[in-house]
């Protein structure tokens, strides 16, 4: 079977989670953000399944498994907060929702 | 599990049910003074199970759990703290139409996740109280979803404070990678024979700073610190600036003391860094501003500055020098909270300064309240901020951190500048705009905070004897 070394592994996370952060600057929508903000959580995740298969433990994998239903849950959270935020400015870019400044 | 297992989770097992059993009522009959009555109660026969724990410990349920000592102290602060702003938000709550029941849910789980913090000892657990925490949070922050700030700073801080759990979820993959374990003292063992850490290892601590300095809204991680102060309702925000800070403050500390963080040359200078621009920028950007609410979300940022200093002296004095300085902390913002959301309507929060502008004449107790409060973040002798102060100040020094206490007292100096105009704004001229009446519960919360103030800073000696005693990590 073809292996992949561990540091190349890490490198791909790396990069993943590197994309995901270029989406959440570059993105003014909401819902993309949030959607960004998804694939850094998973590329965190992929580190925890990477690191189980190098140590031949579980342990990653349980990691990845609260990982994967934290992110269920905040996912919940914000499409609900999503939705407010469109029911009150009538827009979900985020450029336009700026009341809250230093005067 | 064992039977000691299970009486040392009992804090939180008390935590976690009693929002199902309050969602169960809610759901049979709706009744604000019953979920508040059974939210105190809840937290009182939380408070007093840790006395049960005592004999016990230290006890470890391997691999998640360590209840020791410094933890159960910990988690006590955080458990009279979260009975504070809940006796706080009473009176704010009331007040709104529609839901509010369910305030006091989400309330419980953010300090069941906040507790969970305090006993971490492995980065599962680490991570899931911290999220625990701070998804409750979100909700907590956008509960008065009638105003557009309140959503605002909820959508603000959900974007925000995911994306520094992504860092810091990050950082833990790449320090389980390099050690091949999430547990702390296994950590611990697997440095102490190293030389010098891994690059990996250091990546990883580096991305996890990034996550922890976004929750304890350090410099310069801090630009969402003052909108959400602002944009949430009041009670909530002395519920971000203490508890929330405070158990992510606890977990840190034990995490950085098992890795020996202060050794290392680079971890060093980036902490150093980080405390002294926290201390600079807070000070100087609260000067300008208008909104009290800010001005204590700026005034938190440099508080938590001077209080990582003590992450560099690596010694167990400086733990409790730090327990020391959030105890008083928590009091003394809690109160400065308390007074501002006792003082707003539902139409209108008593955020702007110029509406605290001659509160002594009408409101004189109140106004003598947020003066003592105001005081005592600036450090001014017989206020409990004063000897906190002092205290961390002296572990400094012995720890020989010389630039840092040097801009930690330049600070103090620029800090009580901004303190010193809300308290001349409120004893000048009043003008004409009412306040609401304070009911008693707010007003007993109040007189708790001013006297603990006072007390710790005439007498602070048989706190300190009690930290030194108790709280050793």
């Amino acid at each position: 079977m073809l292996s992949v070394p561990v540091e190349t592994q890490i490198l791909f996370a790396g990069i993943l989670f590197f994309l995901g952060m270029i989406g959440l600057l570059v993105r003014r929508n909401l819902v993309f953000m949030l959607m960004s903000i998804e694939i850094m959580f998973n590329s965190a995740g992929l580190v925890f399944i990477i690191a189980a298969r190098h140590w031949n433990q579980p342990d990653g994998q349980v990691m990845f498994i609260f990982i994967l239903s934290v992110t269920a849950v905040e996912v919940a959270i914000g499409l609900a907060l999503i939705l407010q935020v469109y029911h009150h400015f009538k827009t979900l870019d985020v450029d336009a929702i700026h009341k809250l400044k230093d005067e | 599990m064992t039977e000691t297992d299970f009486l040392s989770l009992s804090p939180f097992l008390i935590l976690a049910l009693a929002p199902i059993i309050i969602m169960i009522v809610i759901s049979i009959y709706r009744n604000y003074e019953v979920v508040f009555g059974f939210s105190v109660l809840s937290i009182v026969a939380a408070i007093v199970s840790i006395v049960f724990i005592l004999p016990v410990i230290p006890h470890s349920i391997a691999p998640l759990f360590l209840v020791d000592r410094y933890s159960l102290f910990f988690i006590t602060i955080i458990l009279i703290s979260a009975l504070l702003v809940i006796f706080l938000s009473y009176d704010y709550l009331k007040q709104l139409d529609g839901i509010r029941e369910e305030y006091y849910i989400i309330l419980f789980t953010s300090t069941l996740g906040a507790s969970l913090l305090a006993v971490a000892n492995h980065f599962i657990l680490f991570f899931l109280g911290i999220e625990t925490l701070t998804l409750s949070l979100y909700i907590l922050i956008a509960f008065e979803k009638t105003k557009d700030s309140s959503i605002e700073a909820g959508i603000k801080y959900l974007v925000l404070a995911s994306v520094s759990s992504a860092f810091l979820l990050f950082g833990m993959g790449l320090i389980y990678i390099t050690f091949g374990s999430m547990q702390f003292s296994v950590l611990e063992i697997a440095i102490r024979h190293l030389n010098q850490l891994p690059l990996l290892f250091i990546f990883g601590v580096g991305m996890m700073l990034v996550g922890i300095g976004f929750k304890l809204a350090l410099v310069p991680f801090h630009m969402w610190t003052p909108d959400v102060y602002q944009g949430a309702p009041a009670p909530v925000s002395s519920y971000i600036a203490t508890v929330s800070k405070g158990a992510v403050m606890a977990v840190f500390i034990r995490f950085f003391f098992n890795i020996r963080g202060f050794d290392n040359q680079s971890i060093f200078i980036v902490i150093s860094g980080i405390a002294v621009l926290s201390m600079f920028v807070g000070n100087l950007l609260a000067i300008q501003q208008k909104n009290i609410k800010r001005l204590l979300a700026y005034s938190s940022i440099a508080n938590m500055g001077y209080l990582i200093i003590i992450l560099l002296t690596g010694s167990d004095k400086g733990i409790q020098a730090a327990i020391f300085y959030l105890i008083t902390y928590f009091i003394t913002t809690i109160g400065a909270f308390g007074v501002i959301s006792l003082l707003s309507t539902k139409e209108l929060e008593a955020e702007n300064i110029e509406e605290y502008r001659g509160l002594f004449w009408k409101k004189p107790w109140i106004a003598i309240v947020m003066t003592f409060c105001l005081l005592s973040l600036a450090g001014i002798p017989i206020t409990a901020g004063f000897i906190a102060k002092f205290y961390l100040i002296l572990e400094g020094m012995k720890a020989g951190l010389w630039i840092l206490i040097f801009s930690m007292i330049i600070n103090s100096v620029i800090g009580l500048y901004y303190y010193l105009r809300v308290i001349t704004s409120m004893f000048s001229v009043a003008n004409e705009n009412l306040l609401p009446s304070v009911s008693v519960l707010g007003k007993v919360t109040l007189a708790f905070v001013t006297i603990s103030i006072l007390v710790l800073g005439v007498y602070p000696g048989w706190l300190i004897d009690f930290i030194v005693k108790y709280a050793i990590l």
